[in-house]
């Protein structure tokens, strides 16, 4: 033990000593809770509108009107010139256009029941594709809307009759996250993003770099056994890691004020025997890498596919099947559900003992099987 | 100059070529996230998990799920008996959003003025649950719509058409900016450990006191990878219009040239880390904080900038991948000229020449230490 506890010192030593790597530990986590916290929303807002209103009449008022106070259209341009359109498009300053036709009043006026209704074109700029779904949605919610609010109406008036339109109103209820913020989903997703980078990358790295200084042979010579090289090395990884992601809760509460719903010791049992899957990566890694840089690429390379696998960024659901069934590889994808469900629902180990199994499981298997790979590679 | 250029060049050549490790993953790794963004990354919701509570239990109520199932929007997955196993469904997540249709949803609509359906959602994912609430609306509107037709007038209707990217493929948006994230993650973490590896292995004061100047190591230095990075943007646009049938309809050689200025940028904010940094580790840290985050986060890449709050919005001014993308999805989507180019171009010229112009400076004054 007394051997161990000098390997970790040292570890310590050497990480409090980096000075600017002691700065990264911990900015480097900040700034992505910052950044990330804000910015990874797929929310479509302030899409950019250009209304091209031809018929210049109460009704089409009304309309751009409505436009205006959408929360999430701006209207960018005005005019009652069609060219307009073109160019606010191209320029990017609008992505989507609206035309009003000339005689749009006179044509629903006089229009008959059941004819045809009159159409709004409506141009949108597909570049990206889901912004213009999204919007196009937004525009025809709007206009659907004035119809339906027009349809009630008469529908009350007539109420008494039996004569009136029928309308089917939704009644709407929001559990878990009723002001519906993005960042209730994607901060736990982060603790879980920050806490498999940083001890993986950290890990591999930290045992190249002794084999690319040459300082492996000096421990290897020394009375330390392998395995107390070992745990030496990794436990300060893995406290390294545990302070990263106290740092990531407390910010999610305080920062982002995410109500904390579930037990907090689940989620650090949860992240303890997750900690031997990253860990064991790091370990993989190290003993197949020569240099700090290859070890760095095959890290990141990794964790790249872990990322993008894990629906931590991606909703799982929507990729092809395939992607679907090699999801269910991916030790992330587990931690991330669980978290998510742990801090937004509540949820206890009654429903997430099959996440807890699967984390257990591929620990059980990853983390021996570096081991085995690094001894063997040491001799 | 020449002679001295080219050695640092051949040098750095063959440290990359002796570490095939790192060459193979610097071009097989833009081809895989080509094939993932493109084939596997969408952001369209389809089919919300929706459980369903029917009290009425009519033809009415069922025609009214399977025209909202229809949409593809939604997809039954569970029919609940009654509100017992609501909150267990909801919390072990085996159901996004639960549609309660009341007993007499069938006789109102035959009565009128309102008949009532009732969604709650799952809010954890914010953005799924405002699509679900979104299409709930939408489809309730245009029932009512389709229900009065023959008896009122429903005055309007949206006639959409899409430009420049007509079918809606999100590969058409990502993949090309995908050039912009692979170009500027690649320049700086291969340059960014460079000049830190010659510290940690202590050759970097041999270079120091060679006859080389400060200015002919960064040019031999950086060289190398100019190519290698013109090399995977080539391949990831040709992969891209093969695989995925990206459309290219604009100027080449407009192209050709913010790519230039955009290398530039990335090589520069690489070498400046380089120099600053003094071991490999807290190289590569700060390279990817510094390049890879923003590139990816803070430039329109896939979320959009216009949803950002405010102080993000203004540091996004500062990121040359920005400016790329503009360039890139216009020439390539939208066969923008030089005119509407010049700007961010312009813009990607200068940061570069300053950059550049630092991390030189920089390795002067340590010429100097």
């Amino acid at each position: 033990m007394g051997k161990i506890g000098f390997i970790i010192r040292k570890e310590f030593l050497q990480i409090r000593r980096d000075r600017p790597m002691m700065a990264l530990i911990f900015m480097v986590p900040i700034i992505q809770l910052l950044i990330l916290g804000y910015a990874v929303s797929t929310d479509v807002k302030n899409v950019g509108i250009a209304v091209c209103d031809l018929d210049q009449s109460p009704l089409s008022r009304e309309l751009v009107g409505r436009f205006r106070h959408s929360r999430y259209l701006r209207v960018k341009a005005e005019g009652t010139h069609p060219d307009m359109i073109a160019s606010a498009l191209k320029g990017g300053r609008a992505s989507i256009g609206l035309v009003i036709p000339r005689n749009l009043t006179a044509r629903i006026s006089h229009s008959a029941v059941g004819a045809d209704p009159v159409s709004l074109q409506v141009l949108l700029d597909g570049q990206d594709s889901n912004t213009a779904t999204v919007a196009l949605g937004y525009v025809t919610g709007i206009l659907e809307g004035y119809v339906q609010e027009k349809l009630l109406s008469a529908a009350v008036a007539a109420a008494g009759e039996g004569q009136g339109p029928v309308v089917i109103e939704p009644e709407i209820r929001i559990w878990f996250n009723s002001e519906l913020k993005a960042s209730h989903y994607m901060v736990p997703g982060i603790a879980v993003f920050l806490l498999t980078m940083i001890t993986s990358l950290i890990s591999a790295m930290g045992l190249v770099r002794e084999k690319e200084i040459g300082t492996l042979d000096q421990l290897l010579v020394s009375p330390i056994k392998k395995h107390e090289l070992l745990i030496g090395k990794i436990i300060p990884f893995a406290v390294v890691g545990f302070i990263e992601l106290t740092l990531a809760v407390a910010f999610a509460k305080v920062w982002y004020g995410i109500p904390m719903a579930g037990n907090l010791a689940l989620f650090a049992l949860f992240a303890v025997i997750y900690l031997f899957t990253t860990l064991g990566i790091g370990l993989f890694v190290s003993a197949a890498a020569q240099t700090q840089q290859q070890a760095m690429f095959m890290t990141v390379f990794l964790l790249f596919f872990f990322i993008i696998m894990s629906g931590f960024l991606f909703p799982i659901e929507n990729m092809p099947r395939i992607m679907r069934i090699l999801s269910l590889l991916n030790p992330m994808r587990y931690l991330i559900a669980a978290t998510r469900a742990i801090f937004i629902k509540g949820a206890g180990l009654h429903s997430l003992y099959p996440q807890l199994l699967v984390l257990v499981a591929f620990g059980a298997v990853i983390f021996p099987f570096a081991v085995r790979r690094f001894q063997s590679r040491m001799k | 100059m020449k002679p001295r250029f080219w050695a640092i060049m051949r040098k750095e050549l063959l440290h990359i070529l002796r570490d095939p490790r790192s060459l193979i993953i610097v071009f097989l790794w833009p081809m895989l996230m080509v094939f993932i963004y493109g084939y596997a990354i969408s952001f369209d919701i389809r089919e919300i998990k929706l459980g369903l509570l029917d009290h009425d239990r009519s033809a009415v109520s069922r025609d009214f799920v399977r025209g909202m199932t229809a949409s593809g929007y939604f997809r039954v997955v569970k029919v609940l008996p009654d509100r017992k196993t609501v909150e267990h469904g909801m919390v072990e997540g085996k159901f996004t959003a639960l549609l309660v249709i009341p007993a007499d949803f069938g006789k109102s609509l035959g009565t009128g003025p309102k008949a009532k359906v009732q969604l709650l959602v799952d809010g954890s994912n914010a953005n799924t649950a405002a699509v679900a609430v979104n299409t709930l609306r939408s489809y309730c509107a245009l029932r009512t719509i389709k229900l009065n037709a023959g008896t009122f007038r429903t005055p309007l209707t949206v006639e959409p058409r899409i430009w420049y990217n007509p079918d809606l493929k999100s590969a058409d948006f990502i993949v090309p900016g995908l050039v912009a994230v692979v170009m500027m993650m690649i320049c700086a973490l291969l340059t960014s450990v460079t000049m830190a590896r010659e510290r940690e292995n202590g050759t970097l004061e041999q270079i120091l006191v060679s006859p080389v100047r400060p200015f002919e190591t960064v040019a031999g230095k950086i060289a190398p990878y100019i190519v290698i990075a013109l090399a995977d943007s080539v391949l990831i646009i040709a992969f891209s219009m093969l695989v995925f049938g990206v459309p290219f309809r604009g100027d080449g050689a407009l192209l050709l040239a913010a790519s230039l200025a955009f290398v530039t940028c990335a090589l520069g904010i690489g070498l400046f880390i380089s120099s600053v940094a003094r071991t490999q580790q807290v190289a590569m840290m700060a390279s990817m904080v510094g390049t890879f985050l923003p590139s990816f986060l803070l430039s329109g890449f896939i979320f959009p900038l216009a949803s950002l709050p405010k102080i993000l919005q203004a540091v996004s001014y500062l990121v040359p991948a920005k400016y790329f993308l503009v360039i890139i999805r216009g020439v390539m989507l939208k066969d923008i000229g030089w005119g509407t180019a010049f700007r961010p171009l312009l813009f990607l010229v200068l940061f570069g020449s300053v950059v550049m112009l630092a991390s030189v400076r920089r390795f002067k004054i340590r010429l100097e230490d």
